[in-house]
């Protein structure tokens, strides 16, 4: 195997699939990058068995040459290291070949190293998915999707299917729910198809983690990514990658059910403000209990942000809102899950329906019903 | 009356009880008046350790934490009772209600100790009629005998208290601290056990002399802050306030227990924190408290021992909660070994009405059952401004019967370890 790379290329690629590889893995294998060069290209593999991305560096692209190849062949690095080599190499060609007992020469300019390589015979296969029906999404969305619905899932193993993101598609539509159980995030959205999507049911959970490793690769905004579902691996799949994932056994909670529709107090205000007051209001209760704040309507169309802690201090911040309709409220909620909530709007006006001071309540964005967003309340024993 | 006082400064008491467990049994039972006496553990259950004993028990050369075996090798004729821990904290109470008719500036430090501040007690008499009054009502009303140390802060009033028993009443003067405290070996001073008297031997430090001369840079390097403290107290310097509130502040609520044999058996060590952490529980419901982190301790066969603990997602006052944890923290922290002791310790315990619990999507119907109630007390405290009622909850926590009570129990488990 031997072949040269304009470095650009080279670094980028090693950075994608180094986004799966683990130092703590329990195949040692895994703690190594694969290369594998064929006559149109090459091709890195990073995994931590959970997670696998493969990247693909094309032989040219639109006219330029990008790779050099001398002789296909393949062989494993050690991640750790050829990922730092690369990124230091001095001249934007890189020239690498195996030689003997795998000994790998990385030649850049007058810089020269020699890595001992492992057998790529020896590196695990990627699983193969049947596909049946590729469903499509585009680059943006992809990436809104994750971002709005996995800071709600559980960090905690408890309940392990809590830590990933629940995808059920019926027909074109698809519904993303996440939840640690405190609060919960929805995202409704349409997927798009070559084939004919009638009929099409699918209910999976993709790990949050993921998720977020995706979301770090997806690059293009406006590229089309296919995704494709079996019963225990996803895989996304863009022009250049390949990213597969495990998905979590067991059932997702029925979370239908759990969305309250009695509401008793609608308030609509714009998100950034009321996240600004909960974020100073915060500053205090964070050393305290469980960094709760409180909220209450003081008047036709303002609410009070307070917090108090007793060895520490007290705050009162007020925000004027859009509109208030219904019962007065005072209700208590952690600040943390409120900000994470309120972040997803990105400064848009939301509404906040309140079905009762010790019950959920929902935020949707007042422009836009994709997005529905829960949070479960604290309250006093 | 007045010149028996200091014109600035303090009078404190040091009321130590004399072999408080012994004489107990004996106050209760005049048939064991005069006779070797010791307080001890089920010998079977290897607790067989002496807790205390009678003064006679003494003259054989009998001391506390000695085997009963070697005991009885000792003195055939001795007389063995098991503790009787419940009888010991009424009487603690009854003893800590006889010294606050003296000075309602009253701290209990353990189940038979306390200090009293008598500075402002002159209308009562000199300070050492005080004592011997203090002392008089205690052996008359309830057949105890106690020590008494009169001294300007506790640390002196503890060494006074020390230095004659039984029945004993001493005077430490500022100005005798030299004469009297000075040539005594460091490891005799309260607060330095032989860890900390072993350090100081290492820098030359032997006296409780040298203590109070010794260089303080030295000192914290070998031993800490602490040691500045130390030096302070040698020197007969002792700012610590006698502070009846300081039982009422707890941080933590405990319970361990020995058990009868090594256990490795897993469903035995289990039921083993169940009992404990029920009892826990018990407290805390007492307290009217919750448990913020939960600790667990193990002590394994080879006296190897391991602390571990936890902060709870939401503080937790239910027995089946706190066992959940415990497991959970047990298991993930056991080695397997064979274990000689077992302990559940809720730290940052908090008061129930300070505390939050962030309710769940899928149960918290079950947590607002009572919501019909909270909102009728919102609307009525909203009416009137206030709080003018609050759910039928206990709220004794500042019952003060029940913090001595609380308190009381807490060393009695100090002891029993």
């Amino acid at each position: 195997m031997q072949f040269s790379i304009q470095k650009d290329y080279l670094v980028r690629s090693v950075q994608e699939v180094m986004k799966a590889v683990s130092s703590r893995t329990t195949i040692p294998i895994l703690t190594g990058i694969k290369l594998v060069v064929t006559d149109d290209g090459v091709i890195l593999t990073g995994s931590d068995s959970d997670i696998s991305i493969q990247s693909f560096i094309p032989k040219e692209e639109a006219g330029d040459e990008i790779v050099e190849i001398k002789s296909t062949g393949s062989v494993v690095l050690q991640a750790k290291y050829f990922s730092e080599i690369v990124k230091k190499l001095p001249k934007n060609t890189v020239d690498i070949e195996v030689g003997e007992n795998l000994l790998t020469k990385i030649k850049s300019g007058k810089s020269e190293f020699n890595l001992n390589g492992l057998n790529a015979e020896d590196y695990p296969h990627l699983p193969k998915l049947e596909e049946h029906q590729t469903i499509k999404v585009r680059g943006d969305l992809l990436r809104n999707i994750i971002k709005q619905t996995v800071y709600a899932v559980s960090s905690s193993e408890n309940r392990p299917i809590l830590t990933g993101v629940n995808w059920k598609i019926t027909n074109n539509e698809l519904i993303c729910t996440a939840t640690d159980s405190h609060r919960l995030s929805q995202r409704k959205s349409v997927v798009q198809s070559d084939f004919n999507l009638d009929g099409y049911n699918a209910n999976i959970v993709i790990p949050g983690k993921s998720l977020n490793e995706l979301s770090k690769i997806i690059d293009d905004m406006e590229e089309m990514i296919d995704v494709v579902i079996t019963d225990n691996q996803v895989l996304f799949r863009t022009k250049h990658i390949q990213f597969f994932s495990r998905l979590l056994e067991g059932n997702y909670p029925d979370t239908t059910k759990l969305i309250p529709t009695d509401m008793k107090t609608i308030i609509q205000v714009n998100s950034r403000e009321l996240l600004q007051a909960i974020d100073r209001a915060s500053l205090l209760a964070r050393e305290g209990n469980n960094n709760v704040v409180k909220l209450e309507i003081i008047d036709s169309n303002t609410v009070e942000i307070t917090s108090n802690s007793p060895e520490i201090g007290k705050v009162t911040d007020e925000v004027v809102c859009n509109k208030i309709e219904g019962e007065e409220l005072k209700i208590s909620f952690s600040a943390k899950y409120m900000l994470d909530t309120l972040r997803v709007s990105e400064g848009s006006d939301v509404e906040i329906s309140f079905t009762g001071a010790m019950r959920p309540f929902v935020i949707t964005n007042t422009n836009d019903n994709s997005i529905l967003q829960l949070v479960l309340p604290v309250r006093t024993y | 009356m007045q010149n028996y006082y200091p014109k600035s400064g303090r009078v404190i008491l040091h009321v130590d009880m004399n072999s408080y467990y012994a004489s107990v049994e004996v106050a209760n039972d005049p048939s064991l008046q005069g006779k070797p006496l010791v307080i001890a553990g089920n010998e079977k259950e290897r607790r067989g350790i002496i807790v205390t004993c009678s003064y006679e028990a003494r003259a054989f050369g009998i001391r506390a934490t000695m085997p009963l075996w070697e005991a009885k090798k000792r003195c055939p004729h001795l007389i063995i009772r098991k503790p009787n821990h419940e009888l010991y904290r009424k009487t603690a109470y009854q003893i800590f209600e006889i010294m606050a008719e003296f000075s309602p500036i009253l701290q209990p430090v353990s189940i038979d100790e306390a200090y009293i501040d008598i500075s402002n007690c002159s209308h009562l008499g000199t300070p050492i009629e005080i004592s011997e009054k203090i002392q008089t009502a205690l052996l008359e009303r309830l057949k105890l005998p106690c020590s008494i140390g009169i001294a300007p802060n506790r640390f002196l009033a503890k060494t006074a208290s020390d230095m004659k028993k039984p029945l004993g009443i001493t005077v430490l003067r500022k100005r005798e601290v030299p004469t009297i405290l000075w040539p005594r070996k460091v490891e005799e001073m309260h607060g330095i056990g032989i860890k900390t008297a072993e350090k100081l031997n290492e820098i030359s430090i032997y006296t409780i002399g040298d203590l109070a001369k010794a260089n303080e840079y030295l000192l914290k390097q070998k031993i800490g802050n602490y040691a500045l403290v130390l030096k302070e107290r040698a020197n007969g310097i002792d700012e610590r306030e006698v502070d009846p509130n300081a039982i009422l502040e707890f941080k933590s609520i405990g319970n361990s227990t020995t058990l009868p044999n090594d256990v490795s058996e897993e469903s035995h060590l289990i039921e083993t924190l169940k009992l404990l952490s029920d009892k826990v529980a018990m407290r805390l419901k007492r307290k009217n408290a919750v448990a913020v982190t939960l600790q667990i301790m193990i002590k394994y066969a080879n006296r190897k021992m391991v602390t571990r603990s936890k902060k709870l997602f939401n503080p937790i006052q239910d027995p089946q909660e706190l066992l959940h944890e415990a497991v959970d923290l047990f298991m993930k922290n056991w080695s397997g070994d064979p274990v000689r002791l077992l302990g559940v310790t809720a730290h940052e315990v908090i008061n129930k009405s300070d505390a939050f619990k962030q309710l769940n999507i899928f149960n918290y119907e079950q947590d607002i059952k009572d919501e019909p109630i909270v909102n009728v007390v919102e609307k009525i405290n909203a009416k009137y401004g206030g709080n003018i009622i609050s759910k039928g909850i206990r709220s004794d926590v500042k019952d003060e019967k029940q913090m001595l009570y609380e308190f009381l129990k807490s060393k009695m488990e100090i002891n029993e370890n």
